[in-house]
């Protein structure tokens, strides 16, 4: 089916342009004959704060996403008439009301769909699956069978991805036994699709939440074949499945927080409510692969550092584990060489020794005083030492 | 005898079954509610740094993070000992941070998750057995509500132009949050002794713009009058009477236009709230304005027996005149709602926190106690698959959410329950009109009202705080390190849009946590039976109500049991906030309650 141009036209005029229009604007006539291409959305073990984080999208927003690239997205919870009936066991009424009909023909019918992943899928106990059971089926066995039909799979949000806060350390941690879907926490052979044998692309878009930017654009990209699959994947998707363009190996927010030149200062905050640099206060900035320096968040008008709050790092595989705990100095924390990405370590190394040699000179450091003498020290022992 | 389930229950956070046996007149005659979903939160929060929880907590819950984060803040000042010292323009940053996102939650409920209902095909063909006015009112409906993804006979219709609009707003309030605290869901303001970033001149600036912007859309859509004319006379009316009476002749002239032309647009000043009030009650709508029909939503979702429900606010909203530091324990008098207590015949009582406990009978959890305090509280998830198992009935355990009780009596949380133990005017009268006119006070219709009377309190207040309290370059917080946080205890009481929210935490000789726990709003509304077998609030109110649309209004429809959704949503389930494991007492000492 192809999309109508005097609707599409139509639909531009009312909701103006967007930042979406001028990223794309040579695509437009190709978008004017895209067929349509069928969406379906799972929610697993999470919080729903991607789809939430998706409605906050605004360039585009996700029905412009849904009109511009005529997507006919099948199922998804938050945004469907849909749900669960059954009259004595039996499922009733038919799937424009039952969502499990619904489920069953597009889990019968439907194949080379993008499968939006939000959430993470539950493994136990015992490896049953029973910790999340959806209309007397368990969401692993209903998971399996969405996934084997699916042309791309985009896991969005850290549950998705690495398993999130759900695989964070606990006792609980091995009875849950909640997965991602191609990682869990950093380990590639822990992800669902691997554990079920299931052998399809996957895409992460990794942050708690995920950027709304992040998921449309690439999103965009792969309905517009800017990204094919899965040929261009390996180029263009860095070790952890995640977009490099979003997630740059080379680039960490530090780069480009608006508190960077107190930190080259080396005006660092040693309390929160400060404006300098959040260094000391365990900002994980320096550690971090994700473009929310220059993106922002929320109609791009500010992010963590730039609020006040150190980065915690929920771009990064192993979140929360591996940037954690957040308002302790990474070297203090013990866990440079250990989680984080070492790529970022040996790059934010000279910059370390840089700002350390400024320091010791020019450090001004704000409340409390007697904090300041020892605070100087250990930027000096830190950057001349270790890295 | 019919058994109709619903599984899952769709457009709510999280994952959620509701299983009922229907008579052959349609009427509920038991029900249970069902948490799907074991996720496992708070265990990973021991022995860790107490200060990671107000990041960390918010991440149970994506449509509220914002309480999550003060819940846990509110705590951590008890902890770290400097809860007297709590600057005051933090207590307001902090009243800003969830007032913005109170209005983005009840948006987000009301239109997205809740409305949808309104244009389920069974109003269609009740509406339609009366002419030009119900084809009118039903096109309002489908257009206004109808959610992104639908289909009627396989045709797909339009999103609602509310559904839309509300969101755009619920993006701009999210944006709004956003300025200040970084990103929205899982923004990062809070943190222990205030918050993180003290906002400029130019930030209160801007936020007044989004509060102005939502107004906005209030009055085109919503209201139909300006928030400032509704709550002149709601909120701020002399009397409930004055309130009730205000809405009353609103609709009434509304009807007196639209009569002739059957008009009922929003352009013609049906806003969405004056449509719902209008067509969803038998009381306001049959009887007191003379409509030839109503959904009835009055009929369904009440209680049956009021000594089996309370009704139980902790109080929300620092008062900025109270200066710095607040009352941990939440007095009436501290917060702008109020902490309070209602029995179940909607008699004032003085709030308790130290009888608050939760039981596990009807629950997947395996602990020798049946009833425990949060502070000694115990959560091992049954481990045996074969245990796990749903649909036994009644007597059986059946839920992974646990039933919180106040003194030993479940208890509805959530706007209809602050409304009313503050004595806000327009709830406080329709609930007395309702009961005055021989109708259960608490019922769906008062539920969703009160929810949608809440947005325009909150966003009055909002206003106050950002134009007349908040001090821009202020200082935010106070000086704490990790050393202050040894052997201790903190407890956050606090509303989340959806309810009582309470966090209890304690930290041993190195300062790291020893116990977490978090009592949420949906697991004091979705309850399991407790250990006196005492069902639920949503079990409570379904049962005894009948199953389809407008009270059977066209027969039992075992298929399509819009009055089972209808009460469930009312509660706005929020289900990843209600599954989550808590501290077990063998690796860690009991806790004895401090009394303050």
């Amino acid at each position: 089916m192809k999309m109508d141009r005097r609707t599409f036209i139509k639909a531009v005029g009312v909701l103006g342009a967007s930042l979406f229009l001028q990223t794309y604007k040579s695509d437009l006539a190709k978008a004017l004959e895209l067929s349509e291409t069928k969406v379906l959305w799972f929610h697993g073990v999470e919080c729903t704060g991607c789809s939430i984080s998706m409605l906050d999208g605004g360039t585009p927003d996700i029905v412009e996403l849904l009109q511009y690239l005529n997507l006919n997205l099948l199922y998804q919870e938050v945004l469907m008439m849909q749900q669960g009936i059954f009259v004595d066991g039996k499922p009733a009424n038919t799937s424009d009301l039952n969502s499990e009909l619904l489920l069953d023909e597009i889990l019968e019918n439907e194949k080379d769909y993008v499968f939006i992943s939000e959430g993470g899928v539950p493994n136990g106990p015992d490896g049953t699956g029973k910790y999340l059971v959806l209309g007397g089926r368990t969401y692993k066995e209903i998971y399996e069978k969405a996934a084997k039909s699916a042309s791309v799979i985009i896991a969005i949000g850290q549950c998705a991805t690495n398993s999130g806060v759900n695989a964070a350390k606990s006792d609980v941690k091995e009875l849950l036994d909640h997965r991602g879907i191609a990682f869990t926490m950093e380990d590639s052979s822990k992800g669902i699709i691997d554990l079920l044998g299931i052998d399809k692309p996957v895409i992460n878009i990794n942050g708690c939440p995920a950027h709304p930017d992040w998921v449309f654009l690439t999103i965009s990209a792969v309905v517009l074949g800017k990204i094919k699959v899965p040929d261009d994947l390996p180029y263009v998707l860095d070790r952890w499945n995640r977009p490099k363009v979003f997630f740059p190996p080379d680039h960490v927010i530090h780069d480009n927080c608006p508190r960077r030149g107190y930190y080259d200062r080396g005006e660092l905050d040693l309390t929160v409510g400060g404006p300098n640099c959040l260094w000391k206060l365990g900002c994980k900035g320096p550690y971090t692969h994700a473009d929310c320096a220059t993106r922002h968040w929320n109609g791009h008008q500010s992010f963590c550092p730039q609020a006040g709050s150190p980065c915690i790092g929920c771009v990064q595989p192993g979140f929360p584990d591996s940037t954690r705990p957040f308002f302790v100095e990474s070297e203090d924390a013990g866990i440079v060489g250990t989680h984080l990405d070492t790529v970022a370590g040996v790059a934010i190394g000279g910059a370390l020794l840089a700002a350390g040699a400024h320091a010791i000179r020019r450090t001004v450091l704000k409340k409390p005083v007697d904090k300041e003498e020892s605070a100087e020290e250990n930027i000096s022992e830190k950057t001349g030492g270790e890295k | 005898m019919v058994q109709v389930t619903i599984d899952p229950l769709s457009r709510i956070e999280g994952h959620y079954r509701i299983n009922t046996e229907v008579d052959e007149d349609g009427v509920i005659t038991d029900a249970q509610s069902n948490a799907l979903l074991f996720r496992g939160f708070e265990k990973f929060l021991l022995n860790q740094d107490p200060r990671d929880a107000a990041l960390l907590t918010q991440r149970i819950c994506g449509v509220c993070p914002v309480c999550h984060s003060i819940a846990a803040a509110n705590a951590l000042d008890e902890l770290f000992g400097v809860i007297e010292e709590v600057p005051k323009d933090a207590l307001v940053m902090r009243n800003i941070h969830q007032g913005f996102n109170f209005i983005a939650s009840h948006a987000a409920h009301i239109y997205i998750l809740w409305g949808p209902d309104l244009a389920n095909p069974a109003y269609h063909n009740i509406l339609m057995q009366y002419g030009e006015m119900g084809n009118a009112v039903w096109g309002e409906l489908a257009g206004r509500f109808m959610p992104i993804v639908n289909q009627f006979n396989g045709i797909r219709y339009p999103a609602g132009s509310s559904y839309l609009g509300a969101i755009r707003e619920q993006r701009h309030m999210h944006d709004a949050i956003s300025l200040v605290a970084g990103k929205m869901p899982h923004s990062v303001l809070q943190h222990v002794g205030g918050v993180v970033y003290s906002p400029t001149i130019a930030d209160i600036n801007e936020l007044v713009a989004y509060v102005e912007k939502t107004a906005e859309f209030v009055e085109a859509f919503t209201l139909g009058v300006s928030p400032d004319t509704w709550i002149e006379n709601t909120y701020k009316a002399s009397s409930p009477q004055k309130a009730v009476n205000f809405v009353l002749e609103r609709l009434q002239e509304l009807l007196d236009n639209s009569l002739v032309s059957n008009d009922f647009s929003h352009s013609s000043g049906w806003g969405d709230v004056p449509l719902f009030a209008a067509f969803g009650s038998e009381l306001v709508g049959e009887q007191l304005l003379g409509l030839p029909i109503s959904m009835k939503m009055d009929r369904a979702g009440v209680y049956p027996d009021p000594d089996k429900i309370g009704f139980l606010s902790y109080g929300v909203f620092f008062k900025p005149e109270n200066g710095d530091g607040y009352d941990p324990t939440s007095p009436a008098d501290e917060r702008v709602i109020p902490s309070g207590y209602m029995n179940g015949n909607l008699e004032l009582e003085e709030f308790d926190y130290r009888i608050i406990s939760e039981s596990i009978t009807h629950s997947f959890y395996i602990d020798e106690e049946e009833d425990r305090s949060p502070w000694n509280g115990v959560t091992v998830p049954e481990g045996d698959p074969d245990k796990i198992d749903y649909t036994k009935g009644s007597e059986s355990r059946y839920s992974w959410a646990k039933a919180p009780n106040y003194g030993g009596i479940p208890c509805e949380v959530g706007p209809l329950a602050r409304l009313m133990i503050m004595g806000e005017p327009l709830t406080t009268g329709l609930v007395q009109t309702f009961q005055e006119n021989g109708y259960s006070p608490v019922n769906n219709y008062t539920r969703m009202i009160a929810r949608m009377q809440e947005v325009l309190v909150v966003m009055s207040e909002l206003m106050k705080w950002i134009l007349q309290d908040l001090e821009p370059d202020a200082k935010v917080a106070v000086h704490t390190d990790l050393s202050m946080a040894k052997d201790s205890t903190g407890m956050g009481l606090w509303e989340a849009p959806r309810g009582a929210l309470g966090h209890w935490i304690a930290t041993g000789s190195d300062s790291m946590v020893t116990l977490y726990q978090a009592v949420v709003p949906s697991t004091w509304n979705l309850a399991p039976r407790n250990s006196q077998g005492i069902p639920g609030p949503v079990e409570q109110a379904l049962i005894g109500t009948k199953i389809s649309a407008a009270e059977n209004a066209l027969g039992v429809d075992y298929a399509n049991p819009l009055g089972i959704l209808h009460t469930g949503r009312s509660y706005d389930p929020c289900l990843a906030c209600a599954v989550h494991t808590i501290d077990r007492t063998g690796k860690h000492p009991g806790h004895t309650i401090r009394v303050l």
